[in-house]
């Protein structure tokens, strides 16, 4: 009895093994080792390209936690940029989700119309948008005399913010889409048609019904826009490079230009950890947050 | 549910939105017909004359099909093995309700929490050390590790939507687990599939950072996206042929998207009937 | 007719890698506005050698990138970089060509970057030159003759030329690179208070005897950069290099702060504009303006690279063969480091070498001394001053701060 006992352990180990290493070693050997390399330079005071390397300890951490403002500055940067990103796109994503589930003409062609940003490359967005909002507005504002194209989309510091923000969302909604709309197939016509009969409406049969159900994809989508704006970097590095001067300047943005302009790379290296700290920290907590919520079928 | 003249109004209303939202790709269709001095004198101006020849030149010059070739594998080689270790995965763990799978699955997870600048370099060494820089072949692979996270965590949401039943009943017949996964299971999450495809399909198709500093010793081996770079110089940018470039170069994935759209609705009548 | 040069050029290349025939030689370069020149250069030694040059060109992402294969042991044979503050920090990885014949060829001026210590660790690639670029047809629509010298004048000839219902400036503040080539131009006289010597002026800097805030010469830079901002137009934190070179060429703009590099670009938008340098204002002495002019872009030969007696060869022809002593003043059109090189037709070049042959005061890029990542740094928060985000003494403060910590970080 024990010895059959075993064996169906061992049985169900191998088989739990063989179906979850591939997928764990490409991780393991992909990201996660470089990324344990990486931190072994957070301890060092390295230029990035010196053969020799000098270990120095925690200095880089006290340095940053003490003496750094730009960090300061982007971190605030980046959690108001992360508070409102997220909320915007997975609002505008889930409401154009459940619009073109509907019976709408073309729809197909509209799904494709709002997912085709997402795949334009970062460079030429940037570089689009910055004639848009210098160049275009010109011409929009001499068309319509609306004062918001007079306004310095790129070179105030506060309208910068919202440029970014913009294109960022305007960029990211289409991805977000499609998870939604992924989701959205599987809620089941009868119990959305039972609600029809039952006489409900539209909005009370979306929260009622429709939301509980798509409680996952909500979580994957909330997650990984949550990770995404905490790390924002090509669309505001295309955009506005973190300008003018800091004013659009995210924490990645920040290490990018510590390790490779300022050429510091173990500090650099050292600021990759606190971020990735804390995104773990705000996921995670995001995660089981809603991971309670989720219904099983 | 249909309700003939809301579905009118409201379907004009999302087609307008479709075009404002579709401005700035207008802006690069129409700045890819026009020539250098042109796009400079004016950026939002119809051209003057419809000209085909950046397209020739962005063509010639990015040797269009071989790089076309090299991104096709690349993204097929990447997507097909990120469906599938993050199926079978994803799954596995979402089935398995023990610590260990809670643990597995986090490091399956984390990355996606990892700025890419972050590891980058030491990924490059990792990668020479495996012999997998400068090919086509080596760039796919290490696509699995990168796109894996987000789509095990997506496989391992979805899977919950899928009866544990069903398990059963495809293992009981004593056949191997992976064949009873695929011929039962698999097809259940055919959305996500899609979504995975999809999202995967797409930015590694579109990806610059990973090929660059892979690829950038073998000149063969180029995808479309760094051959499109070339043209953004920091004192001349060829915005004419950058305009084309980018066109050429998102054209197959948009065509790619709509003829995937076209399944979904295929495999939604045909799934519909489950429960 | 260069469609089919390129066309050519790609066959040919493709041809001799699938072939193998003779040597390859990796060359790693930035300058993609260059890359057909690269090219035909090519061409023309696979011809001449039977060597075959692998060259890749980046420009965006070219120091990521040149770190990453240099760290993972992909050493190409030869690279790019800046020089002057460069030279330490790729002295691990370049050739010492000090003893090498053909470097007797190359003038003195330009071998000032490149030399440490009395080992010349670079191969000067280009001479530039960088100030006040003005339309002539502008200026005289506007009817300014006498060209501004003093920080006065050019708030004089803006207001003309604003009168007329001209932009004044294109600013180019968008760029962060933009901003430290227009500052440090208006800085350049500072070598005459340390014995004429930027070494001595860096040193101070680096050692913290010497801080940005106690230098009085300072305000002035932040008054150029105010007048610049003032008749910039209505947004002056938008413009961009594309937006300096296009309103320059089209007569929107008067003048602009580049160099002879941008000149390529001004005249793809209007092939026949006429412009020249103006004198950069450092104060209100007239006496002292002139233009910045230096060889920065350096070629370097990596010292672990596999085929180091093959890259010198190259560089060999470059120097003293019929082709290489025409590439840069013909096809590059800028100004060439050998000594005795022809003159190149470029406005801009023919500018420079008849003001320096006038003995205009011309200073070198001394700027790039200033540790490596500074360059960056600085000019963000320069930006930043322009853009209303610090005040002036905030800025100084900040240049300050900054500079300290990557001399700290360096040590």
């Amino acid at each position: 009895m024990g010895h059959a006992r075993r064996k169906a352990r061992l049985a169900r180990g191998l088989e739990f093994f063989g179906m979850t290493a591939p997928a764990l070693i490409a991780i393991l050997l992909f990201v996660e080792i470089p990324f344990l390399m990486s931190i072994t330079f957070s301890f060092t005071k390295w230029n990035g390209l010196d053969k020799a390397v000098k270990f120095i300890g925690l200095a880089n951490y006290t340095e940053l936690l003490t003496t750094d403002p730009g960090l300061g500055s982007a971190m605030i940067f980046t959690l108001l940029f992360t508070v409102i990103a997220v909320a915007a796109t997975n609002v505008i994503a889930l409401l154009l989700a459940v619009i073109l589930d509907a019976d709408i003409r073309g729809k197909n062609v509209l799904r494709a119309a709002f997912y085709i940003p997402n795949i334009i490359s970062l460079i030429i967005i940037g570089y689009v948008w910055r004639f848009i909002f210098s160049r275009g507005f010109d011409s929009f504002s001499a068309l319509t005399h609306l004062g918001i194209f007079q306004l310095s989309w790129l070179g105030d510091s506060r309208m910068a913010f919202a440029s970014v923000a913009l294109v960022s969302v305007w960029q990211s909604i289409g991805f977000y889409m499609v998870i939604y709309i992924a989701g959205l197939q599987t809620v089941p016509r009868e119990q959305l048609e039972a609600a029809v009969i039952d006489g409900s409406g539209p909005v009370s049969r979306f929260f009622r019904i429709t939301l509980p159900l798509i409680m996952p994809s909500v979580t994957v989508a909330v997650f990984y826009s949550l990770s995404n704006a905490l790390k924002a970097f090509d669309v505001i590095f295309s955009l506005t490079f973190g300008g003018p001067g800091t004013a659009t300047t995210s924490i990645a943005l920040d290490i990018y230009k510590t390790a490779f302009s300022d050429s510091r790379f173990g500090y650099g290296s050292a600021k990759s950890v606190v971020l990735f700290l804390l995104i773990l920290t705000l996921t995670v907590y995001q995660l089981t947050a809603f991971k309670r919520r989720e219904v099983e079928t | 549910m249909k309700r003939p003249r809301g579905a009118l109004a409201i379907s004009l209303v999302m087609w307008a939105c479709a075009l404002i939202y579709l401005y700035p790709l207008f802006l690069v269709v129409i700045n890819s017909l026009k020539s250098f001095s042109e796009i400079m004198a004016n950026v939002v101006a119809l051209p003057s004359r419809l000209s085909g020849e950046n397209f020739v030149n962005a063509f010639t010059l990015m040797r269009y099909p071989n790089l076309f070739l090299n991104t096709l594998f690349v993204t097929t080689m990447g997507t097909a093995g990120v469906v599938l270790l993050s199926s079978i995965a994803g799954y596995k763990l979402s089935r398995t309700r023990t610590r260990l799978s809670w643990l597995v699955f986090l490091l399956c997870v984390a990355p996606m929490m990892i700025p890419f600048h972050s590891f980058m370099i030491a990924l490059v060494k990792v990668a020479r050390t495996l012999h997998l820089t400068n090919s086509t072949w080596g760039l796919g692979i290490i696509y699995w590790g990168l796109g894996v996270p987000l789509s095990l965590f997506m496989y391992h949401g979805f899977v919950k939507t899928v009866p544990k039943e069903l398990d059963d009943c495809a293992f009981i017949d004593g056949c191997r687990p992976l064949r009873a996964f695929f011929q039962v299971i698999f097809p259940l999450l055919q959305p996500v599939t899609v979504s995975v495809v999809v999202i995967n399909a797409m930015w590694m198709w579109n990806d610059f950072l990973l090929p660059l500093l892979i690829l950038s010793g073998a000149k063969k081996s180029m995808t479309l996206q760094l051959a499109a770079y070339n043209f953004f110089g920091q004192y001349k940018i060829e915005w004419q042929s950058a305009m084309a470039g980018v066109l050429l170069t998102i054209t197959p994935a948009i065509i790619f998207y709509l003829i995937l759209q076209r399944h979904i609705i295929k495999g939604m009548v045909a799934g519909a009937v489950k429960g | 007719m260069k469609r089919s040069v390129l066309v050519a050029a790609f066959i040919v290349l493709c041809a001799a890698l699938l072939t193998g025939q003779g040597k390859t030689l990796k060359l790693f370069f930035y300058s993609p506005e260059l890359t057909d020149q690269y090219n035909d250069m090519a061409r023309a030694y696979q011809a001449q050698a039977g060597v075959t040059l692998d060259i890749t060109v980046q420009q965006a992402d070219y120091v990521t990138l040149l770190r990453a294969k240099l760290n993972s042991g992909d050493i190409p044979d030869v690279f790019m970089s800046s020089a002057y503050a460069d030279n330490t920090t790729y002295k691990d990885y370049v050739y010492d060509l000090t003893n090498e014949d053909f470097m007797k060829l190359l003038e003195p001026t330009a071998l000032t970057g490149v030399t440490v210590s009395g080992r010349i660790t670079g191969y000067p690639f280009l001479v530039q030159s960088h100030s006040f670029i003005y339309n002539k047809k502008v200026f005289s629509a506007a009817g300014i003759t006498a060209l501004p010298r003093t920080v006065s004048e050019y708030d004089a000839a803006a207001q003309k030329l604003k009168a007329r219902g001209l932009q004044p400036f294109a600013t180019g503040f968008k760029e962060w690179w933009v901003l430290p080539q227009t500052a440090w131009q208006v800085l350049a006289p500072i070598k005459d208070s340390y014995g004429g010597d930027y070494a001595n002026f860096v040193d101070k800097l680096n050692s913290g005897a010497l801080k940005f805030k106690n230098i009085k010469e300072m305000s002035t830079v932040f008054d150029v950069l105010d007048l610049i901002k003032k008749y910039g137009g209505p947004k002056p934190m938008e413009s961009d290099f594309n937006d300096q070179c296009s309103l320059l060429a089209t007569g929107k703009a008067a003048i602009i702060h580049q160099g002879n590099w941008a000149e390529d670009t001004i005249r793809k938008t209007t092939p026949d504009v006429d412009i020249g340098y103006l004198l950069g204002p450092v104060g209100s002495s007239p006496a002292k303006a002139g233009i910045m002019f230096d060889s920065n872009q350096t070629i370097r030969v990596a010292k672990d690279g596999p085929n180091v007696q093959d890259a010198l060869a190259w560089l060999r022809w470059l120097t003293t063969s019929d082709y290489g002593k025409k590439w840069i003043p013909d096809q590059i059109k800028q100004l060439s480091p050998i000594k005795g090189a022809k003159a190149s037709s470029a406005q801009l070049a023919q500018a420079t070498v008849s003001l320096l042959a006038a003995k205009t005061p011309n200073y070198s890029w001394y700027y790039q001394r200033f540790p490596t990542g500074t360059e960056q740094g600085l000019g963000i928060i320069l930006q930043g001053y322009c853009a209303g985000q610090t005040n002036r003494q905030q800025t100084l403060d900040a240049l300050d701060a900054a500079y300290t910590k990557i001399v700290n970080a360096s040590k």
